[in-house]
């Protein structure tokens, strides 16, 4: 929303404020300002020009040797050199003279170029600090000032602001509104606009107009006045100006007129050309009814639109003639020879107009204003503010009237009332009623203070304003916020939970930046075809697919977090970087799709990926990749972490490097290296391990509570132990047989090295044990350490085909 | 034995400590004359005792000097050795040390982790519990229930994945305060950080899924300047203690008042820079007190209970606070930028 402050001079004094103070101010209101542009700053230098004639400049692919007329009389035209594409013989543009100074600073001469005199120069929007576009050279309207003129003409020295205008304040879309925020904001007093009616006289409208609102729920007021005798005028230069300065271009004085008094006072209009509506010496039957879906309409716009029964219109003898409150028809579109008009007023319902114009496609200053719901009272402000400016630049007869609809008639509403006590609570600042009855009145509210209550109504354009809490907003913000203190909920109750432990996916997620893996967050949405390759952890889990995606890549809700992760990875190798470790901790959706929420599972995925990598490596990482994960479980999870390899692979994964993982029984997820096919499929070179896990349930907030045993002081005898076995016999199991063997006086056992050695003999491998062997009572005889040992190659023997090697 | 004798002892041992090439050969010299049972000084002093007075003295003299004598031979030739010793291995074993060379592979979180982990922390002091909710939620309880019913122009600025009529992604945290309130009853104070989907292609400031973190305190005579204590507590906790805050009058259907809340800039003091956009306040969350209809929405009693709630981006946060200037960046994985975090 762009307003003028010599617009708002007319409501309140502000033009002498510094620009500074206003944005301050404003903002404060709540009425963001964003940016204030100085116009017409620098431009009675500039002089309003016409092309008289162009062409090439021979050589050059886009420069062009203008004439260009000055002084509008018969002086020789300025030859100038001008490289913008937009300009044609007859165009009225902004010239600055050799000695000129442009607001940017730059001062102009009389330059040759190629070898072609160029006296000033022709200029763009942004030479100018009339908008930010330099593609091509302002284009004047015609008729906007004689040649020779200087541009301050046009474009008098102003202010415009920049507001960024919250969802429940429509009564901010315009000038007389914002000026009423600015009022209170600077504590001045504002001036009402004039809303005097000129004389009526003629045959009454309701002889020559019938008005049907098919549905009130669709228009709460439809107000209608007939004008005849409208006469050829063109557009005041002041209301030329305030248009231009706030983006808006002139076209005719009916027209500008009524978007006038929109930015005005807030209230859209639309003006039908009375003859096109088929007025005449009959009544005409206007209606507003929904579309129906074997109708169209050509708008104003010019494109032809088919209706339908979510699109409100306007019709003359059931004819649409309008798209009510979006843009008016073609066909009836006033036009500067029109005479006769119906002025429409009207208060549609926000939510028909958003969803007609989004059903159309078509979003205009009116639908944006009326889609936040204006008031019912509008339309008489508005349209006596029309009427009384056409009156005055036209000069036109006003019929008797208005012929209105008003089946949304409410009887006031009763005034809001707040006593003093709940005010101050809820703002936590102390504050008599006078001032906060004040601080209302300089809102425009009507306010008594009785029995330590205020009573409070609202100006009838702020059907924002509607319950206590209303109130203390409108009262917070004039105070200011800045008046009230900082304090703390803590001095009054304290609440039951401290502070929380540390989650556990947090502590999982440190786990694993600890060991090398950086975290990554990926977009929970993915293509099937990627959720189906690697699945993870949501193996056999139906997706759900999104009903407005943004594109077939992202058309699902990802089942697992792998897919995700090899993208990134992918992306990483694209960009020569050397070797990826990801670890990402975020929820997945498990369906079936349906009226029910899915699942969130909590998954935990890692991926490591080295470009180029062969298989001995990728095993190294993938041994890596468990021990990370058994350390997350030996930290954070409520069970240790079980590996239980999978004979023939698993779908997704390589066919012997694959493990499902549990915990207690319970399946969590599977790791392994991932099949050179779907590895390929995701434009991954060498090989990449993974693993996903389901979390939730499984990970402990807080981490694992210890347990401590206590430490046994006696000596330890250490043992190492070798012995053979076959060449894909299984640590795990040999290490949870023995584990599991009931060999108290065993402290530990652990694996020292694996290794191949042709005297093993084909087709075995070799395992060296360190075992520490300890009592906590006594020393341990000789004897009784051979007897643990003998007992752990028995159970390695039993448990993984195990022999002693000899000389072990 | 004479005195004579042990002379030529002590002269013998300390050729022979001479001829010494290593520690381990100076060692076998010590122990052939100095062991403490059987090293031929010793047996020959072990004869001293039984000498007659008047030649104990001198034996007794020249004893201690031949011990003397090859004790500092000794000494000084494996301080001798060592010196050498020191010298090969500063040639043979020279180590370059003027980087580690080697890296220890520490991981790296995510900054909106890292950011939503402070949040959480400055949050905890004050006694607020985190708490999660579901990233698909129902329509009723993303919008409907925080006053946002359909056709509400507030759902313009909202635009969201729906997966049926009545299931969405949650556009944003907000719908947490409604599920805390269920959950609870007050007193009540919960932080809910988590993921939220809003269906824009992604550019440099828009994501179609990013980072939020909702805040709600609910209890008997909360007032505003609770939630200007808190966010100036807050503010300062994450930003500075010299940072001040600055509170706008906003909208949001689900509070009333409803404020956005500024801090002053914590690169130019305040005095306008390009992060602040020359006004010297960067925006950084959303705020206000919970609307009463909200309340009762989530079955708490307006009458009684009052309450105030907050958002904010984490990854805006980020942003801000390490200077990342494309948010693209925060949902690409490069290596390259998680590294730096
Ligand atoms: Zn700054």
């Amino acid at each position: 929303m762009l307003v003028s402050v010599a617009w708002l001079q007319d409501y309140v004094d502000c033009q002498d404020v510094p620009s500074a103070r206003l944005v301050e101010r404003l903002t404060l209101t709540g009425t963001e300002v964003k940016q204030v542009r100085e116009v017409g700053q620098g431009l009675a230098e500039v002089r309003v020009a016409r092309v008289a004639g162009l062409r090439r400049m021979p050589g050059s692919d886009h420069l062009w040797l203008v004439d260009v007329d000055v002084d509008g009389g018969g002086a020789e035209p300025v030859p100038v050199v001008c490289g913008a594409q937009n300009l044609h013989p007859g165009a009225l543009v902004p010239w600055a003279p050799p000695g000129a100074v442009l607001p940017d600073g730059l001062r102009l001469a009389v330059r040759r170029m190629r070898g072609h005199e160029s006296r000033g120069m022709l200029c763009a929007p942004d030479e100018l600090r009339l908008g930010d576009d330099h593609e091509g050279i302002l284009l004047l309207d015609e008729g906007a000032a004689e040649v020779g003129a200087p541009l301050s003409a046009v474009f008098p020295p102003d202010r415009v602001l920049e507001l960024e205008v919250t969802a429940n304040r429509p009564d901010c879309l315009h000038h007389a509104g914002v000026a009423r925020e600015l009022a209170a904001a600077l504590g001045r007093p504002l001036r009402p606009p004039d809303l005097r009616l000129p004389a009526r006289a003629g045959t009454p409208a309701a002889e020559r107009v019938t008005l049907e609102v098919a549905d009130p729920g669709d228009c709460r007021r439809y107000r209608a006045e007939l004008v005849t005798g409208i006469g050829r005028a063109t557009t005041p230069a002041w209301m030329a100006q305030r248009l231009r300065a706030v983006g808006q271009r002139p076209l005719h004085p009916v027209v500008d007129i009524a978007n006038y008094v929109m930015l005005d006072v807030g209230q859209p209009l639309h003006t039908f050309d009375w003859s096109k509506m088929g007025g005449g010496a009959a009544p005409v039957a206007v209606g507003v009814r929904r579309g129906r879906s074997d109708e169209e309409l050509t708008g104003l716009d010019g494109v032809t639109r088919r209706l339908g029964p979510e699109v409100l219109v306007i019709t003359a003898a059931d004819r649409p003639v309008g798209l009510a409150g979006v843009q008016g028809g073609a066909g009836t579109a006033v036009d500067p020879d029109t005479a006769a008009i119906l002025l429409e007023a009207a208060c549609f319902a926000g939510t028909t107009v958003r969803a007609s114009a989004r059903r159309l496609g078509l979003r205009t200053e009116a639908s944006a204003r009326f889609e936040r719901q204006l008031a019912p009272t509008l339309p008489e402000v508005g349209s006596a503010r029309f009427l009384r400016l056409l009156d005055q630049i036209t000069g036109a007869q006003l019929h008797p009237g208005p012929v209105e609809a008003y089946p949304g008639r409410r009887p006031p509403a009763p005034p809001v009332i707040i006593d003093g006590a709940r005010l101050a609570g809820a703002l936590g600042l102390p504050l008599s009623l006078e001032r906060a009855a004040a601080a209302l009145r300089s809102l425009e509210f009507t306010v008594t203070v009785a029995d330590g209550r205020l009573a409070a109504s609202p100006p009838p354009d702020r059907l924002d304003v509607a319950i206590p809490e209303d109130l203390v907003e409108e009262v917070g913000r004039v105070v200011g916020y800045d008046q009230v203190p900082a304090t703390l909920p803590g001095r009054r109750q304290a609440v039951g939970a401290l502070a929380p432990a540390p989650r556990g996916a947090g502590l999982a997620l440190d786990v694993a930046c600890a060991a090398g893996f950086d975290e990554a967050i990926t977009y929970s949405f993915q293509a099937e075809a990627v959720g189906r390759r690697l699945p993870g952890a949501g193996r056999g889990q139906a997706p759900v697919p999104l009903r407005n995606a943004l594109g077939p890549q992202w058309a699902w809700l990802r089942v697992s977090c792998l897919p995700g992760l090899l993208e990134s990875c992918a992306r990483n190798q694209a960009r020569s970087l050397e070797r990826t470790r990801l670890v990402e901790i975020g929820h997945a959706f498990w369906g079936p799709a349906g009226p029910d929420q899915p699942t969130e599972p909590l998954l935990a995925a890692l991926v490591d990926h080295v470009p180029g990598g062969g298989a001995v490596e990728a095993a190294e990482r993938l041994r890596r990749l468990l021990a990370v994960l058994a350390l997350i479980g030996e930290r954070v999870g409520l069970s240790p972490l079980e590996f239980q390899p999978v004979e023939g692979g698993e779908p997704g994964w390589h066919a012997s490097r694959c493990v499902h993982l549990s915990a207690a029984g319970r399946w969590l997820g599977v790791a392994g290296e991932v099949d050179e096919g779907v590895a390929a499929s995701f434009d991954l070179r060498g090989r990449v391990v993974a693993a996903e896990l389901r979390c939730d349930g499984w990970l402990q907030d807080g981490g694992r509570v210890p347990r401590v045993h206590p430490v046994a002081r006696t000596p330890a005898v250490v043992e190492d132990l070798s012995v053979v076995v076959g060449e894909r016999a299984a640590l795990g199991v040999a290490l949870r047989a023995v584990r599991a063997g009931d060999l108290p006086q065993l402290e530990s056992i652990r694996l020292l090295d694996e290794y191949t050695d042709a005297r093993l003999g084909p087709a075995h491998k070799g395992w060296t044990f360190r075992l520490v062997l300890r009592d906590p009572t006594r020393t341990l005889t000789g004897a009784e350490a051979h007897a643990v040992r003998d007992r752990v190659v028995t159970i390695l023997s039993l448990a993984a085909g195990a022999r002693l090697r000899e000389g072990g | 034995m004479r005195p004579e004798s042990l002379a030529g002892l002590a002269a013998t041992a300390r050729a022979e400590v001479a001829a010494a090439v290593d520690l381990e050969g100076v060692e076998a010299v010590r122990l052939r004359y100095l062991a403490r049972r059987d090293g031929e000084l010793t047996v020959a002093a072990a004869s001293i005792g039984r000498l007659p007075d008047q030649e104990r003295g001198p034996m007794g003299r020249a004893f201690n000097a031949a011990k003397a004598e090859i004790e500092q031979a000794l000494a000084e030739r494996r301080s001798a050795l060592l010196q050498t010793t020191r010298a090969q291995a500063a040639e043979a074993e020279w180590l370059d040390l003027s980087d580690p060379a080697v890296s220890l592979e520490l991981g790296h979180l995510h900054p909106s982790t890292r950011i939503q982990r402070e949040v959480e922390a400055i949050f905890a002091q004050l006694g607020y519990r985190v708490v999660e909710g579901p990233e698909v939620e129902l329509d009723e309880v993303n919008f409907q229930l925080l006053n946002i019913p359909p056709e509400h122009p507030a759902r313009d600025t909202q635009d969201t994945f729906y997966l049926t009529e009545t299931l969405l992604l949650r556009t944003q945290t907000s719908p947490a305060q409604i599920r805390a309130m269920w959950a609870q009853p007050p007193p009540l104070r919960v932080i809910t950080p988590g993921r939220v989907f809003r269906r824009d292609n992604p550019d440099a400031t828009h994501f179609p899924m990013f980072h939020q973190v909702e805040g709600l305190c609910v209890d008997e005579g909360i007032s505003f300047s609770d939630l200007k204590g808190t966010l100036e507590y807050f503010s300062r906790s994450m930003f500075g203690p010299d940072r001040a805050i600055r509170l706008r009058p906003s909208y949001f259907p689900f509070t009333e008042p409803s404020i956005e809340v500024d801090v002053s800039c914590f690169l130019c003091g305040g005095a306008g820079c390009r992060v602040c956009g020359s006004s010297g306040w960067i925006e950084i969350l959303g705020a206000g007190m919970v609307h009463p209809q909200v309340l009762r929405n989530g079955r708490v009693d307006p009458d009684r209970y009052s309450g105030f709630a907050f958002g904010m981006g984490p990854d805006r946060i980020a942003m801000l606070k390490y200077g990342i200037a494309d948010g693209r960046d925060l949902y690409e994985n490069d290596l390259r930028f998680l590294r730096q975090i």
